[in-house]
């Protein structure tokens, strides 16, 4: 998929809008500095380490906690993202905790620029009657208005949601 | 708290009117999201979008039942076990029976209409179960002894001081009116009760026919939490939730959190298929669906089955001056504003329900609201119709039409009537309890038909 520039500005705009923290990064360098920037180094960090990506952003970490649960930042890569809303898609497709993306107060979704796609309808379209058991759309970090319609970030789930695309 | 009812709307409402506090919280919350929620559709094409979305909810409502067997059919292969409850008690008793089941002592709750409609936490607690709402403004409500006042903000009838008192006094921290405070806090506590939960029961915004999946719109977390942290997840839905196929969830997508809170999106949506699988690190080990009926099957059959297009976005309430004065409690029953008064009317009878049908203006305002052209203002019209032939029309106002309806009947009674109101009118002003003929304005000297040429 071959996704153009537009799309991925229109991506990284709606996703800013939602209180997102947006970032680029040209290659695996840059990745690694951006995280290390992103996350502090004394902080307990939850990576998966599974594809190429995570193992580059996390090269430069080094406090790792084995479990999302106990952990205060996840950096991870993300199954895809949509211009439209400004979304990241988790997903549960290939034995990926979904929950990772929830507990910790900070999450770090780095997401590969061939993956974003224009419109929820080109996302739906992608999976058509065999969904994994978890797909979680997420649109900026938690957030409530339930006092005095008075905007709240950071409530059950993340209060920091930093997005990278590569 | 007293439990208020539909049957006593009038003094409900009188006493709502009297409260300032209330008025003043309601007037900030519904002029808020109102403004947010014309924001927000600035950038979509509302009125194709509606139309869209009401084809596709009228789909649903022409062929329900196979659209449910569908669902049940795509969940259970999903891995889910897919339970029909007839009524509120049935659904009621086949979640506390799973929760004995399965041995489980604590719940952590999501948000859920149809829980409340089933009266669900009442009946749990009795059966010896601890449960626990996780969304904030239940988490309040649950706190202060009350019901929600609003399908989507539970505690809108509360302001910060309010709430910080609440959570002084029963959860023993220092006083703070700051909204960032407060959340913090209920963060801290209700973090706990997930990870230690034995269920999660959850409701459930759509369920998709075609996949099996059930979708849930959220912005907390608690809704993620309460559906994949607890190794046994309870779904509780009413049966005309349903979209034929995952295509045809951006349009509401699209639409929800618009209408409901004037959001682009909302921070999560949670689409969930069957139970933790082979592989799978995501997910709650067992699945429970429970579709609830309670009288739904049979509205769809009648003439106001388009109320079943409804998908709860609260738009109608937020716009309906009457919602906007006396505020949720007033209704008496689960769901307030124009869509609580059909839905209330349909579920629960005239007979429990008939002062309801009054708490409207007929201004429209709700029809123009509604993302899925449900015809509100049509319906409260039929539920008045309906009000009369069951014979549920105080005395005083079926004896008034009577004798009014024989006087247009006849131009020398009329001519009479409109004599008698003139000559009688100072001593008219004084009848009535509510000073109703004081409020109208004084009968012209001469009526007009004899004015004219």
């Amino acid at each position: 998929m071959s996704v153009n520039d537009s799309v991925i500005a229109l991506f990284l705009e709606n996703a800013a809008r939602s209180a997102a923290v947006v970032h680029r990064a040209e290659g695996a360098e840059q990745l690694r500095a951006k995280v290390s920037e992103i996350a502090a180094p004394d902080e307990d960090l939850f990576c998966p380490l599974v594809t190429e990506l995570e193992k580059a952003a996390a090269a430069g970490c080094t406090r790792f906690v084995p479990g999302y649960a106990s952990a205060r930042v996840t950096v991870e890569e993300v199954s895809a993202a949509i211009a439209e809303t400004g979304s990241i898609v988790c997903a549960s497709s290939n034995g990926k905790a979904v929950q990772a993306s929830l507990l910790p107060a900070h999450h770090v979704a780095i997401v590969p620029r061939d993956r974003i796609f224009a419109t929820l309808d080109d996302f739906f379209a992608a999976f058509a009657t065999a969904p994994p058991t978890n797909i979680t759309l997420i649109t900026g970090p938690s957030r409530t208005a339930d006092i005095e319609l008075n905007l709240v970030i950071g409530v059950h789930g993340p209060e920091r949601l930093d997005i990278i695309v590569v | 708290m007293k439990t208020q009812t539909s049957l006593d709307f009038r003094t409900n409402a009188a006493a709502a009117v009297e409260d300032g506090a209330l008025r003043q919280a309601m007037r900030n919350a519904t002029d808020t999201i109102g403004t947010k929620r014309s924001d927000a559709m600035e950038s979509v094409d509302f009125s194709a979008l509606r139309e869209k979305a009401s084809a596709i909810r009228m789909e649903v409502l022409d062929n329900l039942p196979a659209y449910l067997e569908r669902f049940t059919a795509q969940a259970t292969k999903a891995g889910a076990s897919v339970h029909r409850a007839a009524d509120a008690g049935s659904a009621n008793a086949i979640i506390a029976e799973i929760l004995r089941r399965n041995n489980v002592r604590m719940v952590a709750k999501g948000k859920s209409m149809i829980s409340e409609e089933t009266h669900l936490n009442a009946h749990l607690e009795k059966e010896g179960f601890e449960v626990v709402e996780t969304d904030l403004g239940e988490y309040i409500i649950q706190l202060a002894g009350e019901t929600p006042s609003h399908i989507l903000v539970p505690a809108i009838h509360k302001n910060r001081q309010q709430v910080g008192r609440l959570f002084a006094e029963k959860l023993g921290v220092d006083y703070s009116e700051d909204p960032q405070v407060l959340t913090k806090i209920a963060r801290k506590a209700l973090r706990e009760k997930f990870l230690t939960a034995d269920a999660g029961i959850s409701g459930a915004n759509f369920a998709i026919a075609e996949s099996g999946s059930l979708v849930l719109f959220t912005n907390e977390g608690n809704g993620r939490m309460v559906t994949s942290v607890p190794p046994l997840h309870i779904a509780i839905l009413s049966i005309e939730k349903i979209l034929p196929s995952l295509a045809d969830l951006p349009t509401f997508m699209r639409l929800l959190p618009r209408s409901a809170t004037g959001q682009m999106l909302t921070s999560y949506v949670s689409i969930l298929t069957g139970n933790r699988k082979e592989g799978d690190a995501t997910g709650a080990r067992e699945l429970h669906i429970v579709l609830l009926d309670n009288g739904r099957s049979e509205i769809v059959k009648g003439d106001c089955r388009e109320m079943l297009k409804c998908i709860r976005c609260g738009a109608c309430m937020n716009v309906c001056p009457v919602y906007r004065t006396v505020g949720g409690h007033a209704y008496g029953w689960t769901y307030p504003g124009p869509m609580g008064i059909v839905l209330t009317t349909l579920l629960t009878g005239m007979a429990e329900s008939h002062p309801l049908v009054d708490a409207s203006t007929l201004c429209g305002a709700c029809n123009d609201a509604c993302p899925v052209k449900v015809p509100l203002q049509e319906m409260i019209l039929k539920q008045r119709v309906r009000r009369v032939s069951e014979g549920f029309s105080p005395a005083t106002v079926s004896m008034g039409m009577r004798l009014f309806g024989a006087a247009v009947n006849s131009p020398l009674l009329f001519s009479f009537g409109e004599r008698l109101a003139g000559w009688f009118w100072s001593l008219l002003r004084r009848v009535g309890g509510e000073n109703v003929f004081g409020r109208l304005p004084r009968p012209a000297k001469s009526p007009f038909s004899r004015r004219m040429p």
